[in-house]
């Protein structure tokens, strides 16, 4: 049986690729899984089974362990009707003989091997989520070989790996329920570029004698994946860092219960006096706008667990960010960067409304302060000598943050949606751009649009593909 | 060519001001069909101002006169001459404005139609440097009621407005001449210091749709600190030597190849700037390719939202304007491309000689609508 559902996953998924995407009715896909359905044996009642609210979990789904699946997932009574019904394929019902114990079995069968890793291999970061059991038993130690407690022990030891990895203990989550165990979720990330150093040390540990699928997604995924093979036999399963990450959301944030919330906003962003975080209730969360913000930036219209389509992205994102402070200050990481941003002042090198019109643009509500031309004011050899590194920093920063700001209302007024969520390691320890992004959406939208932000920022595509680790291709 | 009536015509002379935050842009119309009763009445500095003008090409350190966009023969209010087109730095305002005082601009003519920021912000200064009274007007209007204008009367017998045939062959794609019969609907995006985007739908219903600013003025802004240069003929030409893909992070350097499942081919740009973060490819790249990865981003990155708007404005097509794209092909191309390509042809990029002076014409189209005022 549970053949047969990874079949027809892997069906309905091509197809879905196939359909390049984007949203499409939910007409369209209950015909498919019908369809597919039907060839299988399967018999519908036509519309009246799509339209059931059953109690009952759906035949198609992934087996899954009920206390940690994400809350939208499980048809319990009372759950909305979006979710129960407005969801693609996997939400269809089938005939009440769909036994409830095939799930438990499927389970146990299908629960990998450990360790269980999920990766994200980006432009710039690999992040790395490692799941570290706490409930292992005398007997199972026992049986457990070396280079498996050798990992767990390096892993969960350090904080920091060579010189360039480090683990984020501030985002650990604890006492997690995942497919029946109980353990730690750790997230690691070390720069892309340092990747054959990892792929050796996954030789030397002789990684692929325990495992020999690792899940990843990002771009790396595809580029490095015959340097995986090559260098330390270990074999990708690839999967699509979009689908990724919008799994990751949603289950990072169901299963964070506990400790500061998941997902926040800026009151008063502007008022440094006044600003403060404030937690903000995702439960319902569709429809949403994300917005990826890593080395470049992708916008996603998110309208359901598995419904949503990429609206556009833009190539001026937070590797713009680094790589023009780079060459504009003599700086070499983010944090420097960063930190000589705080110090900085950008409208001496921005020309600003005010400048141009000398008070405001009244025809068409552009407020003096407004940026009319950013780093304008740099044509002007005087002005270039009186800025300082930190100013040139501040003016990168503000430039592509307010970039992105705008684009991104764009696209939240054509979509019509007023949830903003921002995600992506550009974010990382970055209130200059949390607050800015806040305000800007907030003022040009007139207090129409809201931007709310993730604790766990950058590490969702990871996390997504860890939760595919019981599909192997 | 169309011809305007006018029943009182202004005094000369007649210009037109669009005072920008890079550049001051000024028409002026220089009347052929001057009678020897009207040349013996003329003022001495009338006459001066004409002269100086019109014989000389270039004024001061950095005044030009382009020659090549002067509009020969027009007729406008009774009167028939030619249209010349003249900028200069803002910066170099002041002396502008003092020049027209030693002419004695003000005995001539107490009223200046001016658009632009300027219009604004120097009022004052015309009022207490030269006695002259600006009759300040909005940018926007201008730009449009400037560029129906231009677009009527022609260029000389040749089409305003034009296109590039076969756009994604940068080496090889043409220029077209187009007709802007069916103007309206129409995205105009105004590209100077900063850009204005407008839904153009009839002669007098328009509205700006937004705006970014990622300009003209970030383009030279960014250059002249990564490379040293100084103008914008120089950031040009830098860039057009340069290959911005050794700066710029492409979907291939992050896929190996395309990212299929969004439709982002390999040769896309993944993060602009995006390899600047290692210090090997830092050293290895030369000013050329940093001023063309400016130019490329800074393009890409307009031509990406006029392009979200075209498609919510539901406008296929979309005119470019603005000095930024002053002698500026690698721009008009990439603009003609990137418009073709994401659209999957839907949508198609428009050009217009007259660049960045609509605004200054649509001014001095005042001047001469608020003589017919009674």
């Amino acid at each position: 049986m549970s053949e047969w559902m990874n079949r027809t996953e892997k069906l309905i998924g091509s197809l879905r690729v196939q359909l390049t995407g984007e949203a499409h009715s939910l007409s369209v896909y209950r015909f498919l899984v019908n369809d597919i359905m039907e060839l299988n044996g399967f018999h519908c009642d036509g519309e009246g089974c799509a339209e059931e609210k059953e109690e009952e979990p759906p035949a198609l789904m992934l087996p899954r362990s009920k206390t940690e699946t994400p809350c939208s997932l499980i048809a319990t009574p009372g759950a909305d009707s979006e979710a129960a019904g407005g969801s693609a394929l996997r939400e269809q019902r089938v005939s009440k003989s769909t036994p409830v114990m095939l799930r438990l079995d499927s389970l146990k069968k299908n629960r990998p091997p450990f360790p269980w890793f999920g990766m994200d291999i980006g432009g710039t970061l690999v992040k790395l989520v490692y799941f570290e059991p706490k409930d292992i038993t005398a007997e199972e130690e026992q049986e457990e070989v070396e280079s498996l407690k050798s990992i767990r022990r390096y892993l969960t030891s350090h904080t920091a790996y060579g010189k360039t990895g480090i683990r984020d203990v501030h985002l650990e989550l604890s006492d997690l329920i995942l497919w029946g165990r109980k353990g730690n979720l750790h997230f690691i990330r070390f720069p892309t570029h340092e990747l054959p150093a990892f792929l050796l040390m996954g030789r030397d540990k002789h990684f692929s004698s325990l495992h020999t699928t690792l899940c990843a997604t990002g771009g790396g995924a595809f580029k490095y994946e015959d340097d995986f093979r090559t260098m330390a036999n270990l074999q990708l399963l690839k999967l699509d860092e979009l689908d990724c990450l919008i799994k990751g959301v949603m289950y990072i944030y169901s299963v964070v219960s506990s400790g500061p919330p998941e997902c926040y906003y800026f009151e008063h962003p502007t008022d440094p006096e006044r600003c403060e975080q404030k937690a903000y209730n995702l439960e319902d969360p569709y429809p949403l706008l994300l917005v990826n913000i890593g080395s470049g930036v992708s916008i996603l219209a998110v309208y359901s667990k598995d419904n949503y389509k990429r609206v556009t992205g833009t190539s001026l994102g937070g590797g713009t960010f680094l790589g023009l402070c780079c060459l504009l200050t003599g700086c070499s990481t983010f944090e420097e960067a960063l930190a000589m941003a705080t110090e900085g002042e950008s409208t001496c090198v921005d020309k600003l409304v005010r400048d141009i019109y000398g008070g405001d643009y009244e025809r068409f509500g552009l407020p003096g302060w407004a940026v009319a031309s950013s780093f304008g004011n740099m044509i002007c050899k005087e002005k270039r000598d009186s800025v300082s590194k930190e100013d040139l920093a501040r003016a990168t920063l503000v430039t592509i943050t307010n970039n992105i700001g705008s684009i991104t209302r764009m696209c939240a007024l054509n979509e019509n949606i007023e949830r903003v969520v921002f995600v992506g390691n550009f974010l990382r320890v970055n209130t200059l751009s949390m607050k800015l992004l806040s305000y800007a959406l907030d003022y040009w939208s007139k207090g129409q649009l809201k931007a709310l932000f993730l604790r766990h920022e950058g590490y969702f595509g990871a996390v997504g593909a860890l939760l595919e680790l019981p599909n192997p291709s | 060519m169309k011809l305007r009536r006018c029943s009182r015509k202004p005094a000369f002379p007649w210009f037109g001001m669009d005072i920008g935050g890079t550049l001051v842009k000024l028409v002026y119309f220089e009347p052929k069909d001057i009678t020897e009763e009207e040349e013996l009445e003329e003022v001495e500095n009338l006459k001066s101002i004409r002269r100086y003008l019109t014989s000389n090409t270039a004024y001061g350190k950095t005044g030009v006169r382009d020659v090549h966009l002067e509009l020969h023969n027009l007729t406008i209010c009774g009167r028939t001459g030619n249209l010349h087109f003249i900028r200069f730095p803002t910066a170099a305002m002041h002396r502008f404005i003092q020049m027209g005082r030693d002419k004695h601009f003000s005995s001539l003519h107490t009223t200046l139609c001016a658009t632009g920021g300027g219009a604004y912000k120097f009022e004052n200064d015309f009022r207490t440097m030269a006695d002259l009274e600006l009759l300040k007007l909005d940018e926007l209007d201008c730009l449009i009621q400037g560029l129906l204008y231009i677009d009527s009367v022609g260029f000389n017998d040749h089409p305003e407005c034009y296109y590039f045939e076969n756009p994604s062959d940068t080496q090889n794609c043409i220029k077209e001449p187009c007709c802007l019969d069916n103007l309206f609907p129409m995205l105009l995006v105004n590209i100077g210091s900063g850009v204005s985007i407008l839904a153009v739908y009839t002669k007098d219903n328009y509205k700006r749709v937004t705006g970014t600013s990622l300009g003209g003025g970030t383009f030279l802004g960014l250059c002249c600190l990564l490379t040293g240069c100084e103008t914008f003929e120089e950031a040009l030409e830098m860039a057009s030597k340069g290959d911005s893909t050794n700066v710029d992070k492409l979907v291939k350097d992050i896929y190996g190849g395309d990212y299929q499942r969004f439709g982002l081919q390999g040769s896309a740009v993944a993060s602009s700037f995006g390899h600047m973060m290692s210090k090997e490819k830092r050293d290895s790249i030369s000013k050329e390719d940093l001023a063309r990865a400016t130019l490329v981003t800074i393009t890409n990155n307009i031509g990406s939202i006029a392009r979200m708007c075209a498609v919510n404005e539901k406008i296929e097509r979309v005119v470019f304007v603005g000095n930024f794209l002053r002698i500026n092909t690698v721009s008009t191309k990439l603009l003609a491309y990137a418009m073709d390509f994401w659209s999957k042809g839907q949508l198609r990029a428009l050009f217009l000689e007259h660049e960045g002076y609509f605004g200054a014409v649509g001014a001095f189209l005042d001047l001469l609508k608020s003589a017919d005022d009674t």
